[in-house]
């Protein structure tokens, strides 16, 4: 999960942080731009959350037996 | 601007004096609570032995005398925000200590205890991202909306044993008054992370197995709060989460299992099952909720102590791995 949350955040600070400069040119609207960033970071927590609860299943299936 | 001497000093009187009132308040809370009957059936005992609670007056008194000190001292509004921050939230678990109320309570009510930090502009503009900073100064906002609820409501969730809520914010406070020392930008926020460690070192004496006092809500939601708020002022929010992770895990286990939010007394079947011995066992129920403490009991069942003892050693593991963070963010930011 560490690997993960570093991973989440490399891609932020690589990709999302800077998306005026390559996607606007620096002449992006702050609200329009702070939407597309609050949009992609939500996305990337949902599918961090899938991720983790695909994760879970499989370790109590694993632990508990296949009926958990 | 404080001078090192000033520090210095500052950072002892406040560290002890959260220590010193807590320490020696507790045993007469102990001896009010039982006198008053306000005492909870420790359940996973021989006899279900009576144990007093809530001790977050005691743990409220001790942190905001230290932190109003500070405040006097300094006047820096961060740290008036996170002492406004931690007594909301302390009232808000007050309120459910003495009243049995819906699960959504407390994250709802939780969102007042972020209003000062907003308010008193305690927080950046930037996030800290370990691999560089994100600046959000629309963002940021009501990501503080969030994270005090969550914290608040990890530590809540993770008192389920003797000690484990008390000791495992010990544990996770290291880390984060490390990076806030490094990254955070503000002594004065350094500074108002003193008392919750030495406060919090001080109810361990008393709330470690076997418990002789319970922070009940009160207790929990202030230390969570609490620890948000320090992270937010002292920009060390992702350092916060990691050192915080077997505590996010049990809440998230927990709220995907059930799909909703609601008081663990609400849930029908209970994801741990008590044996003739004592012992804990994880419930074989297919509707029992996924807990951590479920999980570390699939490995086979443990006295109450001994998986206090493994959540311990998770938090030590995650605060290494915060450790490890705070290194890989020094060389980015600072070079070696």
């Amino acid at each position: 999960m560490w690997a993960m949350i570093l991973g989440v955040a490399a891609f932020l600070v690589i990709l999302v942080a800077p998306i005026d400069t390559y996607l606007f040119d620096r002449q992006g609207d702050a609200a329009t731009i702070s939407i597309i960033q609050a949009a992609i970071a939500f996305a990337l927590v949902i599918a961090l959350v899938f991720g983790l609860s695909r994760m879970k299943r499989l370790y109590l299936q694993k632990k508990l037996g296949p009926g958990i | 601007m404080l001078d090192g001497t000033s520090f210095v000093v500052y950072g002892v009187i406040v560290s002890a004096i959260s220590f010193v009132i807590i320490y020696f308040l507790t045993p007469v809370a102990i001896r009010l609570l039982e006198a008053r009957g306000r005492v909870v059936p420790d359940a996973h005992k021989p006899n279900k032995p009576s144990i007093p609670r809530p001790a977050g007056p005691v743990i409220m008194a001790g942190i905001a005398a230290a932190e109003l000190l500070l405040y006097a001292a300094t006047l820096n509004s961060a740290v008036l925000a996170v002492l406004l921050t931690t007594t909301i939230a302390f009232v808000v678990g007050y309120i459910d200590d003495n009243r049995v109320l819906p699960g959504w309570f407390k994250p709802v009510a939780l969102l007042a205890a972020a209003v000062p930090l907003v308010i008193l502009g305690a927080h950046g503009n930037n996030l800290n991202l370990i691999f560089g900073s994100a600046f959000i100064p629309l963002l940021y906002v009501p990501l503080i909306f969030v994270i005090i609820p969550i914290t608040g409501n990890t530590i809540n969730s993770i008192d389920v044993l003797n000690g484990v809520g008390s000791g495992f914010v010990i544990i996770s406070t290291i880390p984060l008054l490390a990076s806030i020392a490094i990254f955070g930008g503000s002594p004065e926020v350094f500074l108002a992370g003193l008392p919750l460690l030495f406060g919090t070192i001080a109810l361990y004496r008393y709330h470690r197995f076997p418990s002789r006092i319970f922070p009940g809500d009160s207790g929990t939601l202030l230390l969570g709060a609490m620890f948000g708020a320090l992270a937010i002022a002292g920009s060390s929010e992702i350092i916060g989460v990691i050192a915080l992770l077997p505590a996010v895990m049990n809440s998230f286990l927990f709220l995907a299992s059930v799909k909703k939010i609601v008081e663990h007394r609400q849930v029908k079947t209970r994801p741990v099952v008590l044996l003739e011995d004592f012992k804990l066992a994880a419930s074989q129920e297919r509707s029992a909720p996924a807990t951590l403490v479920r999980l570390i009991l699939a490995e086979g069942p443990l006295c109450e102590k001994e998986i206090g003892n493994q959540i311990f050693r998770l938090a030590v593991f995650t605060a290494l791995l915060a450790f490890a963070s705070i290194a890989i963010q020094y060389v980015i930011f600072f070079g070696l």
